[in-house]
């Protein structure tokens, strides 16, 4: 009995040593749907020296607060804009503005300057059926005023994406990837 | 000393003795019918499970041994002089009724709920939890309905222990959407216990024990086989499962059983729309092979789980206003709804469990020694809705155990027995992909020893425990940095028993157990948003264990000839430092996405407590009523407020009507069952602060059906079953499924069951 017992205790050791004996430890991959930044450039119509006002938040949710700019723009006057969502927690830097524009009739931006703010955005720039996709258009100052100026991301989850034009910004067809507001100054 | 046959046949004096046990339990057994096929001479056994044929030829007989609650055994047996034999009857697999099971169950101290037999069967189909939750005081914490996790008496996840054949799971418990993973079909036996029997599987059992036993070994020769399929309408949920279990006729002592399950359903249809990405599909592979001699039984063990989950794709919510629209809508929007497909895309979990375990248990001089080794590995891969094209989960997270186990049980001596034992567990978890807990290694080293006593009507267990666990976690942020953190715990449980038998018809039990558990990793170091909740959690580093004391009393009637049954259990869990997210109103996590209400694990002082009612009553011989109660009051008394996400009063009744067995059909019964589920109004207050996204659903009442029938087919028993859920297509909600913000409930489900065993065991058998 005595025998056996030890037998079985020696087995149990035995496992407990072998199993313990490690692999290395995996580090966090880069999460290719990260967003960092999102970056809106504005160029005035005619010439002139383009802007570029950034939301960066470079460690993703949590840890350090996102830094916000505010836009600055002059007054009574039109630009063309861009918008560009980079992940820049990778290095190089990743432009997800490339995917979002392949995958342009599952996405659209929103651009939602407040009443107060004296933007006006239009020309939008559309998917490969036609309907708004936002990653450029235009930008008109009038008086100098303050306010905010939204941008929404949205993303349609479904296959197909069945986006449509009159899709509100909330539509519950689609979801937000990024949902942000800067604060504006025309002057 | 032999002597001719012509010789004794000319006498016919001989006599053959014989016991009858369950080969199973133990047990002697009385009332078996014990049957000469050759003359079709009979004997009933006596309350020793003995019976004597006297004045017999010499000869070679047909012995037939029939019982109640076990398998017929039939075996060929030469008398050439008096002679005595030992029978062990294989315990029922098929044959036997809850009711039955029930009468010859004997209490037991402490908190104790048995789903088995008849009842256990009537769940085929289901998953774990959904099968444990049919036991009174157990509920479910769902994620939609393909994931759902038990609760007993309002706790869940890591508060309770499930034990897969002896073997403590080590799974992926730590969100509210991961389900246990190991296949139902497993289990002969779902035990739920809160006592002194807790102790030999850790400390930290405040909720309570899950047992899943599969059926012994049988040990018999020959090959037997069982088949079950099962068709739901619903979402075509179709399940296919078969157990084959073989002994070789020359090598006895060898019993080896393979079983395999495989189950797929489409979309859910709810009574108003089918929700697309709710299918599922499911395949459990186990093996077991047996070697028992005199003093010694050793068995392996090995099991094959996997899983994948869709996930309704209307509950995908960027962020909190996503939320609160998807929220307010009445029903998902269409692009959601109407697909009506087995194929199951993003977001999605797969999920695969493996277990390895062996057991040796050695007897001697009534002392019993048992070592259990087992390895555990397992994966889960969650899929989130993506905006690239790639085919990899999000989040891969791999957690392997391996564990030690050794049992000393000591022989009765005057009504005492013992039992002391050893634990020791390694775990390593690692992950790629998103961040949900770090990586780790945790190292458990735990001992027991308990002590029951008998006499007369008293019984009283006691036991304690103690576990020592650390854990050294290391988080390799992508980019290069590292996060190292280190815990140490140490938990001490105990428990104390008392079962009293006032009057054959009444008998009381009482149990005091401590148990303490030290935080999980996910509760320190948890640092991201939960997209289900839009939440932003947050761990907390400084946890300390929670420590519970878990009181409670029961009182059990049995009228004569068990006209009459019934159970009434009280209990008190009071759990100190009780950890539970505590919503942080003023400091929403700001992200490129909006910003998040941030939730962070926190510790305050937990009171639930609750009643547990139930009974039987045969009111005729083919009519019975019966019915369940389950109330509980779960309260913050640090903040002197109601707890969150706790389930609600309910109460289930039904009619169940037998028919009379005819030769070739048995056991049919009828079921008619009305359940009710009361809306929770015990929520935390919200003067001040938003605790929850909606009000709890309404109350609501479904009422099922249950129809089984056994037709013989010759010696085949086939088991015909139907059950109807939500037969009147109700539309409700449950308070505790995170689905309930957006859908309703799964409508009326049809099931139909088919149960045949087929054995192969031919060289016994002369009919």
């Amino acid at each position: 009995m005595k025998k056996n017992f030890k037998l079985l205790l020696a087995a149990a050791l035995f496992g407990s040593v072998t199993i313990t004996s490690c692999s290395k430890d995996n580090e966090e991959d880069n999460d290719e749907e990260l967003i960092t930044t999102l970056a809106l450039s504005f160029t005035p119509v005619g010439g002139g020296t383009p802007t570029t006002f950034q939301f960066r938040d470079v460690d993703g949710p949590g840890g350090n607060p996102p830094v916000v700019d505010e836009i600055v723009l002059s007054a009574g006057t039109e630009y063309t804009f861009t918008v560009m969502v980079l992940n820049e927690s990778v290095s190089p830097a990743e432009d997800i503005t490339v995917e979002i524009n392949s995958e342009s009739t599952s996405h659209r931006f929103y651009h939602l300057p407040s009443a107060a703010s004296s933007i006006t955005v239009d020309n939008l720039n559309t998917d490969t059926n036609g309907v708004t996709l936002g990653v450029n258009g235009r930008v008109t100052t009038g008086a100098v005023a303050n306010g905010t100026y939204r941008v929404v991301l949205r993303h349609y989850g479904a296959t197909p994406p069945d986006k449509a034009e009159s899709d509100a910004v909330d539509s519950p067809k689609s979801s937000s990837d990024i949902d942000i507001t800067f604060l504006t100054r025309v002057e | 000393m032999l002597t001719t046959n012509s010789a004794l046949s000319q006498t016919c004096s001989l006599r053959l003795g014989g016991h009858v046990e369950d080969e199973d339990v133990k047990e002697k057994l009385m009332a078996a019918v014990v049957t000469i096929a050759e003359t079709g001479e009979q004997r009933i056994t006596d309350a020793k499970g003995d019976f004597l044929f006297e004045n017999l030829c010499s000869g070679t007989y047909t012995i037939q041994i029939t019982h109640a609650s076990c398998d017929t055994l039939i075996q060929k047996i030469t008398l050439t002089k008096d002679a005595h034999y030992d029978f062990y009857l294989p315990h029922a697999r098929k044959v036997l009724g809850e009711v039955v099971l029930q009468s010859q169950k004997s209490p037991t101290p402490g908190l104790k709920k048995e789903l088995s037999g008849e009842a256990l069967r009537n769940t085929r189909g289901l998953s774990l939890a959904e099968s444990l939750s049919t036991l009174n005081g157990v509920s479910l914490l769902q994620t939609g309905s393909t994931i759902s996790k038990p609760v007993i008496h309002g706790l869940h996840g890591s508060r309770i222990l499930t034990i897969n054949n002896g073997v403590r799971q080590e799974g992926q418990q730590w969100g509210n959407e991961h389900a246990p993973e190991i296949d139902p079909f497993i289990a002969d036996k779902l035990t739920v216990i809160k006592g002194v029997d807790e102790l030999m599987y850790g400390s930290d059992a405040i909720g309570g024990v899950v047992l899943v036993q599969p059926r012994p070994l049988r040990f018999s020769p020959g090959v037997q086989t069982e088949w079950n399929t099962g068709f739901f309408t619903n979402n075509r949920q179709y399940v296919l499962s078969g157990v084959a279990e073989f002994t070789p006729y020359k090598r006895k002592r060898w019993a080896f059983r393979l079983q395999g399950t495989h189950k797929r359903g489409a979309n859910v249809q709810t009574p108003d729309y089918r929700l697309n990405n709710t299918a599922m599909k499911e395949t459990g592979l186990s093996f077991t092979a047996g070697y028992k001699v005199k003093n010694f039984t050793s068995e392996l063990f090995y099991s094959m789980f996997t899983t994948a989950l869709g996930i309704f794709e209307g509950a995908h919510i960027g962020n909190l206003t996503d939320l609160q629209i998807a929220i307010q809508s009445d029903k998902p929007d269409d692009v959601y709804l109407g697909e009506n497909t087995y194929a199951i895309g993003r977001p999605r979990q797969e999920v695969t469990h493996h277990l390895i375990k062996w057991k040796g248990r050695y007897a001697h001089k009534g002392h019993n020694f048992q070592a259990t080794l087992a390895a555990q590995f397992n994966n889960r891969q969650e899929y989130d809705v993506v905006r690239s094209n790639n085919n990899t989960p999000q989040m891969d997270l791999f957690v392997n155990t391996f564990s030690q186990d050794l049992i000393w049980e000591q022989p009765i001596n005057k009504g005492f027995k013992g039992t002391a034992g050893l634990s020791f567990s390694q775990q390593k978890n690692t992950y790629s992909g998103r961040y949900f807990i770090p990586n780790y290694f945790a190292y458990t080293l735990g001992g027991f020893y308990l002590e029951k006593w008998k006499k007369h009507r008293l019984e009283i267990q006691g036991g304690i425990r103690f576990d020592h666990k650390s854990v050294e976690t290391t988080r390799l942020r992508f980019g290069g940095t590292v996060i190292d953190n280190d815990f140490r715990f140490n938990t001490l449980a105990g428990s104390l028993n008392v079962l009293y038998t006032v009057h054959p018809r009444w008998v009381i039990q009482t149990s005091a157990n401590l148990s303490s558990r030290a935080p999980y990793v996910n509760e320190l170091l948890s640092d991201g948003i939960h997209h289900g909740a839009a939440t932003y959690e947050k761990g907390k580093l400084d946890l300390v264990p929670e420590k519970s004391l878990h009181l409670n009393a029961g009182v059990t009637y049995t009228s004569q000839n068990r006209v009459l049954q019934a159970e009434v259990l009280l209990f008190s869990n009071y759990i100190r430092d009780f950890i539970y997210r505590k919503p942080v109103p003023d400091s929403p996590v700001l992200t490129i996405a909006g910003a998040f209400p941030q939730v962070v694990y926190s510790q305050t002082n937990a009171l639930l407590q609750g009643v547990d009612a139930s009974f039987q009553w045969n009111v005729l011989p083919a009519l019975s009523w019966s019915g369940k109660l389950s109330l509980l009051y779960a309260s913050d008394r640090t903040a002197n407020d109601w707890l969150i996400s706790m389930p609600s009063n309910r109460y289930t009744s039904g009619i169940t009507y037998r028919v009379k067995d005819s030769k070739k059909w048995k056991q049919t019964a009828l079921t008619v069952e009305g359940e009710y589920v009361a809306r929770q109004s015990r929520i935390p207050d919200e003067t001040f602060a938003p605790a929850d996204y909606k009000l709890p659903p309404d109350a609501f009442t479904l009422l099922n059906l249950q129809f089984s029938t056994t037709c013989y087919l010759g010696h085949v028993p086939v088991t015909m079953r139907m059950s109807v859920r939500n037969l009147l297509n109700t539309s409700y909600r449950q308070y505790l499924n995170s689905m309930r913000y957006f859908t309703d409930e799964m409508g009326r489900n049809i099931g139909i069951h088919l149960a045949v065993p087929i054995h192969f065991n031919t060289k016994n058998q002369t009919s």
